[in-house]
């Protein structure tokens, strides 16, 4: 049966089978590896190496079980995507890529929880339509525990404030004539559903600046689906996303991202998940805000009120460090006047694996040196991962945004 | 001697359990496959058990039970060693990661106690803050354990000015096979009093003893660094301008060569361009500003007298950032060549520098496999990446390419490892390099360690011990 199983194994890991076998054990992804700090780390199996020399000693048939054995599965739901390890591992090993593939062979995820998973981006849709009700409900105790049960949301975590969506607010508006050119603009949920009045001011600003902002028909981006190994189900999303705006782009169109898991999807993990010509269209013309921004100020468009001069902290998520922006970010913060102090720490969420009742308080202890760091400084704290900022607000109780948000307080659009 | 060790019975892992909470006992499959290897391509050996101690008298009982028991033991730090420190009789991986605290700081005597599992870098940060620093940078850092530096002696790019763990341990606390606890040292730089046991501890790879406190002499956190790269026409004159500068005294910090082959990779690598040459050096100075910008300035006159094509200085530290990011791309580039590769690690006399790169290439040409050299060459440093791309048929190739150039080196008088260690991959070494001390060896090994339990078939074989 095992045998089977290799065979479906290297069948559905491809081109990544050579990964495992790259892998040199040096032991570098571990000293970047977020879950390499939980308490209970100190055991080899637990780590981002670990699960490594695991998959080689599978391949060597040396490891005489199942991948969808429990205990394994545990193991592999310890990598949480965060990709700070592809930074630094010297044969370049696709870790996260991986461990994906291998996530598909869990056996243990609730057939509920598997559709809700699949779902979630229509379900966050469903309970955004009636968001006064499900603030309501998922707020209230019974709520919390229905979620616990159902979705296996840690009760202890506070579900983030349902809004009507800002796809359907963009949508609704009169649109504008344009002179600078059309941008499509791919929200992914948390923004559409939960920060709403930030996806509002970048349009808003953009706009000023003489773009028009679209927001064509999409799905979220599905990175999710990735880190819980539902690859076939992260394929399909990733097919009707970059369809959409392939559509937008032969339109005329850029497609515009605020969220670095968006622009990280249409970047990097579209292309290479699809392997199309369209994706690869995609990711070419897919601009984030602060590129944009930095763009303007380089070419002179925008400027900033730089006085007073404010100290904020720049908190490193995962996944703009992985995406490559953190240097556009610095730029244009420290071109607006504010002095960064830098803190390159996880906060321990990993996306929802710190929201799900098995990992949330060690979630926390992950994040707790960030959480008592920023408590210490008490400055206010920019953070570009919309995941991030709900862990750091709900840990540390500090005032946490989006760059734009404090790019926005200075922004002056020239003639 | 398949039987020579017992194996471990439903009552030991009890023994352990009952000494050290079931928390710190493991026999799981998958714990122990992770504690099977360590960065060496070789084989599994799974262990039987790995436990995690807290504390000195915590692994003087381990040690006095396996000892009785004769269980083989195999104190492990990081895991990241290159050179097949792995439990090849199985028994107990005894892991010192939870031991990872700083005991103590003394910062006017410049010397901090630890325990063995804290690792490289967390130490520094700590020490920053005193405007300290324990100097050897093994390119590990990140992850690697202080217990694991001190028994394999490792040591980086910088052992030219600061030398290698071994000039900075002061004291250890070392648990015996036995369970018998010794402290060897002081708390001075300087002593006179007998044999050097301290000394022998180091590098012994697990085979003397299990160090619990280790005490290290720190150094000042230089005020300023310069960096400069220079190319050279030819690997000759790259050498012997690393000779000339050691040989003017001029104290630097780190002397790095890497050669055409390398430069080739790393820029498709990098994506940058290098100047056409036949070899780089990189060269840095560290102390008080006038003196590392001084020392500099006698460098690059050093590099004009002996024809560099070009030479950069940083000005700035982003400009020093990517001139060492070059050099430290060198490993990540032939990594991407293929995913048969194997490094050495031999050391020779510098005077021997050029005749040792002409070796690696005629050695890779003999037996068909890519051979590129960079190397700490302020002391005689070499790591060949002998590579064979992705193909399987050719490893043993690269085994053999290796082995030459290590009986090479030592018959030349150096050495077979400058700063991984001996473990399974060099075993078959030790006797031609140490000669009649070999025996001397052997009989201490068996002194120290009767029965052979700790790290049984590392740098020895268990044969030569207990017969």
């Amino acid at each position: 049966m095992i045998m089977r199983e290799k065979v479906k194994l290297e069948k559905k890991l491809g081109e990544y089978l050579e990964d495992v076998w790259k892998c040199i054990r040096c032991g570098f992804c571990n000293s970047v590896c977020p879950t390499s700090t939980i308490s209970r780390a100190f055991m080899a199996s637990l780590t981002s190496r670990g699960r490594l020399i695991l998959l080689q000693a599978y391949f060597s048939n040396i490891l005489d079980k199942s991948l969808s054995d429990e205990k394994i599965q545990e193991l592999m739901e310890y990598c949480f995507g965060c990709r700070r390890c592809m930074e630094v591992c010297p044969p370049g090993v696709r870790i996260p890529n991986l461990i994906w593939r291998v996530k598909q062979f869990n056996r243990e995820r609730s057939y509920l929880r598997r559709t809700i998973l699949i779902r979630y981006g229509s379900m966050l849709k469903l309970l955004s339509s009636v968001s006064s009700l499900s603030n309501l409900l998922l707020h209230s105790y019974i709520g919390k525990l229905l979620l616990e049960v159902v979705a296996e949301i840690s009760r202890d975590v506070d579900f983030p404030t349902f809004y009507t969506s800002l796809e359907k607010w963009i949508n609704k508006r009169e649109k504008r004539q344009s002179h600078r050119g059309k941008l499509a603009y791919f929200i992914d949920v948390f923004t559409n559903y939960h920060e709403v009045d930030l996806g509002k001011k970048i349009v808003g600003l953009v706009e000023n600046l003489g773009y028009v902002v679209v927001a064509p028909s999409q799905r979220e981006a599905g990175t999710l689906l990735l880190e819980e190994g539902l690859i076939d189900e992260a394929y399909r999303i990733a097919k009707e996303n970059t369809e959409n705006l392939y559509s937008a782009i032969q339109d005329g169109a850029r497609v515009l991202t605020s969220s670095p898991a968006a622009y990280l999807a249409l970047k990097k993990d579209y292309p290479e998940l699809l392997g199309d010509s369209k994706s690869r269209i995609v990711s070419e013309n897919t601009i984030d805000i602060i590129e944009l921004l930095l763009k303007e100020y380089e070419e002179d468009a925008i400027d900033f009120d730089k006085n007073p001069e404010a100290q904020i902290v720049y908190h490193h998520s995962c996944f703009t460090k992985a995406s490559g922006l953190t240097k556009d970010i610095r730029r244009l913060l420290t071109s607006a006047g504010y002095t960064l102090k830098e803190i390159d720490r996880c906060c321990g969420i990993g996306g929802v694996w710190g929201m799900n009742k098995k990992h949330h308080s060690e979630s926390i202890e992950i994040g707790l040196n960030l959480f008592n760091e920023l408590k210490r400084m008490k400055l206010p704290v920019a953070s570009q991962s919309e995941t991030c900022r709900f862990q750091i607000r709900n840990n540390s109780s500090v005032e946490v945004r989006h760059p734009f948000s404090f790019i926005m307080d200075r922004v002056k659009i020239k003639n | 001697m398949a039987n020579y060790f017992n194996k471990i019975s439903g009552m030991d892992v009890e023994f352990f359990e009952k000494l050290l909470g079931s928390g710190n006992v493991s026999t799981s499959e998958e714990e122990l496959i992770a504690n099977s290897v360590d960065a060496y391509p070789g084989e599994f050996y799974k262990p039987e058990t790995v436990v995690w101690p807290e504390s000195s008298e915590q692994v003087a009982e381990i040690l006095r039970y396996a000892y009785e028991r004769r269980i083989p033991v195999y104190p492990r730090g990081g895991g990241t060693g290159l050179t097949g420190v792995a439990p090849i009789y199985g028994g107990i991986v005894l892991s010192l990661v939870k031991m990872n605290r700083i005991i103590e700081i003394y910062e006017e005597d410049m010397q901090v106690k630890v325990q063995p599992g804290i690792i490289y870098d967390k130490l520094n940060k700590e020490l920053e803050k005193y405007g300290l620093f324990f100097p050897p940078d093994p390119s590990s850092g990140s992850w690697c354990t202080i217990g694991g530096m001190v028994a394999s002696n490792s040591s980086g790019l910088k052992a030219v000015k600061y030398g290698t763990t071994r000039e900075y341990v002061l004291g250890l606390k070392v648990v015996l096979s036995d369970g018998r606890v010794v402290t060897v040292g002081s708390r001075t730089f300087k002593y006179s009093t007998g044999f050097d046991i301290l000394k022998m501890m180091i590098g012994s790879q697990g085979t003397l003893g299990v160090f619990t406190e280790i005490t290290l002499r720190l150094r000042n956190l230089p005020e300023s660094l310069q960096t400069a790269v220079a190319f050279f026409p030819s690997v000759e004159s790259a050498v012997k301008t690393v000779y000339q500068i050691v040989r003017r005294g001029l104290d630097v910090a780190a002397i790095e060569f890497m050669d055409e082959k390398m430069m080739k990779a790393v820029a498709e690598y990098k994506k940058i361009h290098l100047p056409e040459s036949k070899a780089l050096l990189l060269v840095e100075t560290h102390g008080t500003k006038i003196a590392a910008t001084e020392m500099m300035e006698k460098c690059v006159s050093v590099f004009e007298e002996n024809r560099a094509v070009e030479v950069r200085v940083a000005r700035d530290a982003e400009e020093r950032e990517v001139l060492w990011a070059a050099r430290k791309g060198a490993y990540p580039a032939t990594l991407r060549l293929g995913r048969y590769m194997i490094i050495s690690d031999v050391v020779v006399p510098i005077s021997k520098l050029h005749e040792a790169v002409q070796k690696a290439y005629e050695l890779g040409m003999k037996h068909g496999v890519h051979s590129s050299v960079i190397g700490h060459f302020g002391d005689g440093n070499l790591h060949v990446h002998w590579s064979a791309g992705n193909d399987k048929e050719k490893v043993e190739y690269l085994h053999r390419a290796n082995d030459e150039l290590t009986r090479w080196a030592i018959n030349v008088g150096g050495a077979l490892s400058g700063e991984h260690g001996i473990g399974t991959e060099k075993k078959k070494f030790v006797k031609q390099q140490f000669r009649e001390a070999y025996d001397l060896m052997l009989k201490i090994k068996r002194m120290i360690d009767p029965k052979c339990i700790l790290s049984p078939g590392i740098i020895f074989d268990l044969e030569e011990v207990v017969s």
